[in-house]
């Protein structure tokens, strides 16, 4: 199929809202004296990665449209693009989106390129275009193929990826609190999505949501944000640069050096790359299970409250000492 | 959008806002005190124990001692970073020590000392 479909690129247009937003939300922050705090070099370090998320997309993004135009051409299923067409394509890309972003968090290669937008150690509008330079090197494009293969133009799906996109960026602030209930229960809203960029240990791997914060509810990955334990913003080793060339690839970098020591099996070195974050051949790291397991042997009174459902609220030595 | 639109948004936006957060007092660096940089440390570190910190005279960096080695703790923006003192140098600088680390994504920094902290610091590196 080659008929030709034409949406406009909506996150180039969004621009002057994103910078109007900024300006919006610091001035309310410098106003009011709460609601986030500015840096400098942090800021500017993140508007620049933004630039760059959009110069790769010049540069790459041939790859990927010439890999869903020859998807296109080779399925015989076509949506049209009518307006339930587009509503249905807007919510199964977010699905898409979600186990894309869930993917970016539990298999290495992907986390290099998705680390750096949690590389700030701030929360404010500006991290929002903190995005990465690398993504076509992940090949997650395979997860949009289904969507092309069921009859939507490539066209139509990147325009709501684009959507997608446009809607998370007001999400990466402070200035707002908590939105009504209905809405906290079904959208992806600023305090889901910073419980989402927290170090904490109750916060990690949860709230991968970009719109719908549904799928988080429905696949048991969704942790409210306490009240009691504020989000603490930033990696689990929060990096010591500003330099945007090592912001973009300092985890590729870090992978290549850990793949490629001496003295590995090979299935060492894959899990270098494909395990989850914190993976190491001795032990030396910890991944999110081994961080939130030290944390309740810290604070016992935490085990099975959001974020640590997955422990016993009764440690089996608590239970033999019981029994 | 034309890119020529798209390019003067981009450079006039970043250079826009970022004059405007330096003009109003954004780029200043944390200043550390001996309770901050413990408590920051613990932040970074939760395993940790910490035995003392050293804070340099300006504030922007402290040396903490804990049960299982010694770290570097520094002053990003308005931010900390830490790092255990394990696989990294340190040279002399007119300021003070350069210490740098065999890892891409926080390669160094120098640490401003005066003379008496130099032999301090020094002291307090050399393996006990």
């Amino acid at each position: 199929m080659t008929d030709h479909v034409s949406f406009p690129d909506a996150v180039q247009w969004a621009v002057p809202f994103f910078i109007a937003a900024i300006l919006a939300e610091f001035l309310w922050i410098t106003i009011k004296g709460r609601g986030g705090r500015y840096e400098t070099r942090d800021a500017v370090t993140s508007l620049i990665m933004g630039a760059g998320n959009i110069a790769s997309g010049f540069v790459l993004g041939f790859i990927a449209y010439a890999f869903f135009m020859w998807l296109w051409q080779i399925t015989p299923l076509n949506l049209g693009t009518s307006i339930p067409i587009i509503i249905l394509c807007f919510v199964l890309d977010d699905l898409r989106y979600y186990w894309v972003h869930r993917f970016g968090h539990r298999i290495r290669w992907v986390w290099a390129s998705h680390v750096n937008h949690h590389s700030s150690q701030h929360y404010n509008l500006t991290t929002a275009l903190r995005q990465t330079w690398t993504y076509t090197f992940t090949f997650m494009m395979v997860v949009r193929a289904p969507l092309i293969l069921l009859g939507f133009h490539p066209a139509l799906v990147l325009f709501c990826g684009g959507l997608n996109l446009i809607y998370q960026f007001w999400i990466h602030t402070e200035a707002i609190g908590k939105m009504p209930r209905w809405f906290e229960s079904v959208m992806n809203t600023p305090s889901h999505h910073r419980a989402h960029h927290g170090r904490n240990a109750r916060y990690l791997d949860c709230n991968y949501a970009g719109v719908f914060i549904i799928w988080d509810k429905m696949f048991g990955t969704f942790v409210p944000e306490q009240e009691d334990d504020r989000v603490d913003y930033g990696l689990v080793h929060n990096i010591g640069t500003f330099n945007p060339l090592r912001v973009a690839f300092h985890e590729w970098v870090g992978m290549w050096r850990d793949a490629t020591q001496p003295g590995l099996t090979l299935s060492q070195r894959l899990a270098y790359c494909f395990a989850p974050p914190g993976y190491s051949h001795d032990g030396s790291r910890d991944s999110s299970e081994q961080i939130k397991k030290k944390h309740l042997d810290r604070h016992p009174s935490d085990r099975g409250t959001p974020g640590f459902e997955q422990f016993d609220k009764n440690p089996p030595n608590t239970r033999a000492k019981r029994a | 959008m034309p890119l020529e639109i798209l390019l003067i948004l981009v450079i006039g936006g970043i250079a826009g806002i970022t004059l405007l957060l330096h003009l109003t007092g954004r780029s200043s660096q944390r200043v550390l005190t001996q309770g901050t940089a413990r408590m920051d440390w613990r932040r970074h570190f939760p395993d940790d124990v910490v035995i003392d910190v050293t804070v340099s005279h300006d504030g922007h960096a402290a040396l903490v001692r804990t049960e299982t080695g010694t770290g570097l703790l520094w002053s990003l923006g308005a931010d900390t970073v830490g790092r255990h003192l394990l696989d990294f140098d340190w040279i002399e600088h007119p300021n003070g020590f350069e210490f740098q680390f065999r890892d891409f994504s926080s390669p160094g920094v120098v640490v401003h000392l005066d003379e008496l902290e130099r032999r301090h610091w020094q002291h307090l590196m050399e393996p006990s």
